[in-house]
């Protein structure tokens, strides 16, 4: 197809929604007679809960719901059903849910939930995610053995581990024994935070009638309203979940989050609306968070600098409930070994309990901790070897032909890191100036993602004509920024030939209305509601062509659309759409089809569950999207700060849809990957177990002042075999990288390194003395 | 949570006076940007606020007849750093305002406020401190004279006195002119609170006085008279004499911003590249 709308760089659709404030949030929808939810946290890291007492809550003034463990002691969780409503027997973390109130005004929630008298008996807690697999560990959960959970994740009752996937690939032992260099390093990420600009909120309201509605701030609404019903025991018929514009996710509102907590208020008021926002600091230690890692890594190399033995131990820090966590622990395994072709491999992906905030999904699924720990790793080999990292990679990546650790083979279309690497090297020809009183470096990471999702997720779209020839596309992904209301439209545009100003993408996706999406995850959206809207658009194509086949006595193989019109190739008649959207009708006035729709779903072809000893498959996971990142950053040696001056980022895209929408996603990974990098560590005190910096004071992320002097975005476009138009997913991968080349770089311009994020000036500096101490 | 209080607002000196007599527990309110986030984090507020940004007399900049400058309690941070006569005569305040928050911050946040919070990371406070400004208060007891070196107490608490209000900060003429260098260290780029901030400010040529003021280093802002006797005597070439005493000098305390130690050293470090800046500042200029 030679392209017109796909490839260009069109403006967001939803652009002047978004920049005059017309678009709305949750918060800004106003429910009648809303009541305001606050929630009673733990104050301890884990404690028995002997007993709730909610009765001068229930009497407050304003109060007119109040819920605990007691009333709803039902689990919940999208991958192990790990977490109940309310604490019931136990916390364990500081801001576990014990309770909430519902009150008349938010104030008068937030004394409410002031009385509500907990009874905790404290208990030893775990805080340290090392600890938690040493014999004899405080067992956070218990119960594991008793909880539901997906057949493809592990837990081992008894233990704090929540899952452990285990990659055997080839004979890792004996090959470790031959090599001619071994390097073993323990690498350390802390968890951090999401920081989305909107908070989380739900509110939620059971009508008269029974029927559960709930408004969410949420990545997935079909998702959100299974795991609701599965929760409460209702009927999908029973329970309408919609999502109005949201503004950020990065994962923390993938899942289930606040909605149980609303619907359980909701059901004690039937007729009323129950809005749970929570505040910033809740944000930071209630909310979920990124999990924090533990890797330690050995590599055997032969003389030829050529991996030949790779173990992987990696421990995760999953915090209290593992519910969405355990899925990232089983990600970092099937793609342990990052962007190399490792012929023995030992891995193994751990996830644990501990007493600290709950774990779950990060942009980037684990890639960006585990790569932090492995291209660290490939660059420390490199120097050790006396060889060039560049070059060490090249010899080592993966390609068409390559296999992956669990096996599987590479095609030619799986994307070339090695292409992203020479484009980066390149860049990095240019010489390093130099600048007074700083140290000069640079340093390059490669990335790589594969959609970590159930092998029969979901997107299906559902097109449809209005009277006067405007296309409305329904989707269900959630557009918080990324550009998938527009890539939807260019698609729709590109397969029917129709301007984009004549597209209106719906996508304020209502469990009762649009068409059914899994989640909006895994950088899939694109790739997978792409697709969808290509598929949809071929059904209506046909539609056309047989009411113009009638029109014009042509058979439907000689038809094109064009313009507009369908064209009749071998005579002269056309046909305009406009006459055709809603049945086409002939002078006499009879009348053939209709009004013109069509549904269509992508789901991924040809998934094969991993081996459970293993991990051994040929094809275990939809697509595989590669980079690679160079920074150049001068240190201060007196201080230890960095500054990043310029960053060079490629990515094999397979196509870029839109080239302004793709650069706004690389800049956007790049930064939040600095964060993390530089500055983002969620600092949970070691015996109290409470968030030290649970403030946008205390807790910082970049802001427009921290970006690279220079941020260039190259893209290599092997075509995706199965992407629409070739394309495959880029929104996480932006940031996987980031903290780790920019590690090496500080390497590079000083000869220190940093196993543990972040690269704070206080670690730099000392890491600088301790070297100058030695010399 | 943000509690409920009782707003007022004065329209003079004295209204604002009594106002707060009014309540037992009143607080005035300039900019609210400590005090608004405060109440909020804490859920507690002041029964009453009684705000002074409407008294025509406190949000005047003006020069004072002895050729000093008066800042009235209610001029903002950005009105302050852009004003000319604070920009040609003490541009050491602009240049400490201006690394204060960020611009819509600025527009709503006051000095006297940035000063009657207390903060030992009050970024006003180091030039301040460095130009010997004095504060100028209003009262039950009438209208007081404190020196800005008597002013800070410790963390949040200053030498006011009950119910008094600051309605002016003055800066004398023997500070006019001085020129300075302000070292701010920071976790980002922008839009931070000083991990530790260094304020090395020579007063107007002729004496050549120097002047060191340090941030977030000790309970409240404070002054290093020992390192400015030595630069005074050494100039540029006492400088690491200087880091060094101001290292011992300040006592600084383990957060979540930095620790104490590296706090410490990086006292060291920005005061010395001060003093070789403004040595290298002045070498420009051919002074
Ligand atoms: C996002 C953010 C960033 C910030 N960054 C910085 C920073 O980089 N550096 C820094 O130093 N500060 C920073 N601050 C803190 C704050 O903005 C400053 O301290 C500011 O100058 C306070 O001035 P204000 O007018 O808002 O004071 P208010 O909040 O109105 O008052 C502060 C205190 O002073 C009292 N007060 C105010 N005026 C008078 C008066 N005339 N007489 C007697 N008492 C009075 C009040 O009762 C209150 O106790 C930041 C704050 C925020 C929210």
């Amino acid at each position: 197809m030679n392209a017109r709308w796909v490839g260009q760089d069109v403006p967001r659709v939803d652009g002047l929604e978004k920049v005059t404030g017309a678009a709305r949030y949750t918060a800004d929808v106003k429910l009648p007679r809303m009541l305001h939810a606050k929630v009673v946290r733990s104050p301890h890291p884990h404690a028995r809960v002997r007993a709730v007492d909610l009765g001068k809550a229930a009497r407050a003034p304003g109060v007119r719901a109040v819920a605990s463990g007691q009333d709803f002691p039902f689990h919940v969780g999208i991958y192990l059903k790990d977490q109940t409503v309310f604490a019931t027997d136990r916390v364990r973390f500081v801001g576990d849910a014990v309770a909430a109130v519902a009150a008349e005004t938010p104030e008068a929630a937030e004394e409410a939930a002031a009385l509500v008298e907990v009874e905790y008996e404290p208990l030893p807690a775990l805080l340290d995610v090392r600890q938690g697999i040493l014999p004899g560990a405080v067992l956070v959960h218990p119960q594991l053995g008793s909880y539901q959970k997906v057949p493809w994740i592990t837990p081992e009752a008894g233990t704090n581990i929540c899952n452990h996937l285990k990659v055997r690939k080839g004979d890792y032992e004996a090959a470790l024994r031959g090599a001619a260099h071994v390097s073993e390093n323990t690498f350390v990420v802390p968890q951090v935070q999401h920081v989305p600009m909107e908070v989380h909120v739900s509110a939620a309201r059971v009508d008269l009638a029974g029927k559960l509605e709930v408004l969410t701030s949420a990545q997935s609404p079909f998702t959100v309203r299974h795991l609701l019903c599965a929760c409460f025991n209702l009927s999908h018929g029973d329970v309408r979940v919609s999502v109005p514009q949201v503004g950020g996710g990065f994962g923390g509102k993938a899942g289930i989050n606040l909605e149980p907590i609303a619907t359980a208020l909701a059901l004690k008021i039937p007729g009323r609306w129950v809005r749970l926002l929570i505040d910033r600091a809740e944000e930071f230690y209630a909310a979920v968070v990124r999990q924090g890692l533990v890797a330690t890594l050995v590599t055997g190399v032969d003389r030829q600098g050529k991996v030949v033995a790779q173990k992987m131990h990696y421990l995760w820090d999953c915090g209290a409930y593992g519910g969405y966590g355990v899925n990232v622990v089983r990600a970092a395994g099937y793609t342990c070994g990052g962007a190399y072709e490792f012929p023995n491999v030992c891995g193994d992906s751990i996830g644990v309990y501990t007493n600290r905030p709950v774990g779950s999904a990060y942009r980037g699924f684990g890639m960006q901790e585990i790569h932090w720990a492995l291209e660290q790793q490939m660059d420390m080999v490199a120097h050790e070897l006396g060889q060039d990292p560049v070059e060490f990679r090249l010899r080592n990546c993966l390609g068409p032909g390559k296999r992956t650790v669990t096996g599987q083979v590479l095609d030619e279309h799986a994307g070339r890191v090695d292409k992203c690497i020479h484009k980066v090297a390149e860049a990095f020809r240019r010489p390093l100036e130099e600048k007074p009183g700083l140290l000069r470096g640079r340093g390059l990471a490669c990335a790589v993602k594969a959609p970590a999702m159930p092998n029969d997720a979901a997107s299906s779209v559902l097109l449809k004509f209005c009277e006067d020839g405007v296309l409305e596309v329904l989707v269900s992904g959630i557009d918080y920024g990324q550009g998938l209301r527009t890539v939807a439209a260019q698609f729709a545009a590109e397969a029917l030939g129709l301007p984009l100003h004549q597209i209106r993408v719906r996508n304020l996706p209502d469990t009762d209305l649009s068409p059914y999406d899994w989640q909006t995850v895994a950088s899939r959206q694109t790739w997978a509601t792409g697709n969808a809207v290509l598929k949809a658009a071929e059904k209506c194509k046909a539609q056309f062509f047989e009411m113009a086949s009638q029109v014009l006595h042509a058979p439907v193989e000689r038809l094109a659309l064009e313009g507009g019109q369908v064209v009749d190739r071998g005579g002269q008649g056309s046909v305009p759409l406009t006459r055709m959207v809603m049945g086409y009708q002939f002078p006499d006035g009879h009348t053939i089809g209709g009004p013109v729709a069509a549904a269509a779903h992508h789901v991924p072809e040809g998934l094969l569950f991993l081996d459970p000893d293993t991990s051994q498959s040929a094809k275990p996971v939809a697509k595989w999207t590669f980079g690679a990142q160079g920074l150049e950053i001068s240190v201060d040696p007196g201080t230890g700060q960095i500054q990043v001056d310029r960053v060079v980022a490629c990515y094999d895209v397979g196509k870029v849809v839109n080239p302004g929408l793709i650069r706004g996603q690389t800049f956007g990974g790049v930064v939040q990957g600095l964060g993390t990098g530089l500055m983002e560590e969620l600092k949970v005190d070691a015996l109290t177990g409470r968030v030290r910096n649970a403030s946008l004071v205390d807790y910082k992320i970049p802001t427009s002042e921290d970006l690279p002097g220079e941020l260039e975005a190259h893209f290599v476009e092997t075509p995706q075999a199965d992407g629409p138009l070739g394309a495959r997913g880029i929104g996480e991968h932006t940031m996987i990288p980031t903290p780790a080349a920019l590690a090496n770089a500080l390497f590079d311009a000083c000869g220190v390194r940093i196993l543990d994020m972040p690269l704070t000036a206080e670690k730099v500096l000392r890491a600088l003395q301790a070297k100058r101490a030695k010399e | 949570m943000l509690r409920r209080f009782e707003y007022t607002q004065a329209r003079s000196v004295e209204e604002a006076l009594a106002l707060w007599q009014g309540s037992p527990d009143s607080r005035y309110l300039a900019g609210g940007t400590d005090l608004i986030p405060r109440a909020r984090a804490t859920g507690r507020a002041p029964a009453r606020l009684v705000d002074v940004k409407a008294v025509p007399e406190l949000d005047q900049v003006r020069a004072l007849p002895d050729g000093g400058l008066s800042i009235g309690a209610a001029a903002s941070v950005a009105r302050v750093a852009t004003a000319p006569e604070v920009r040609q005569r003490f541009p050491v305040l602009a240049t400490c305002c201006q690394a204060l928050g960020s611009y819509p911050l600025r527009q709503r946040a006051t000095v006297a406020g940035n000063i009657c919070n207390a903060s030992p990371c009050a970024d006003t406070a180091a030039a301040l401190l460095d130009l010997d400004a004095v504060v100028v208060a209003s009262g039950p007891r009438g209208v007081r004279r404190v020196s800005i070196h008597e002013l800070f107490v410790g963390p949040g608490q200053t030498s006011l006195e009950r119910g008094e209000l600051v309605t002016a900060i003055e800066l004398p003429a023997a500070s006019a002119g001085a020129r300075g260098q302000l070292g701010r260290l920071t976790r980002r780029q922008g839009v931070d609170i000083a991990t530790v901030a260094v304020l090395v400010t020579v007063l107007p040529a002729g004496s050549l006085r120097h002047r060191v003021a340090l941030l977030s280093v000790s309970p409240t802002p404070m002054r290093v008279a020992e390192a400015e006797n030595l630069l005074d005597q050494k100039g540029p070439d006492g400088a690491a004499e200087a880091a060094a005493i101001a290292r011992a000098a300040c006592r600084p305390i383990d957060d979540v911003r930095g620790s104490a130690s590296y706090r410490r050293d990086m006292v060291g470090v920005l005061l010395e590249r001060a003093v070789h800046a403004l040595a290298a500042e002045r070498g420009g200029r051919g002074a």
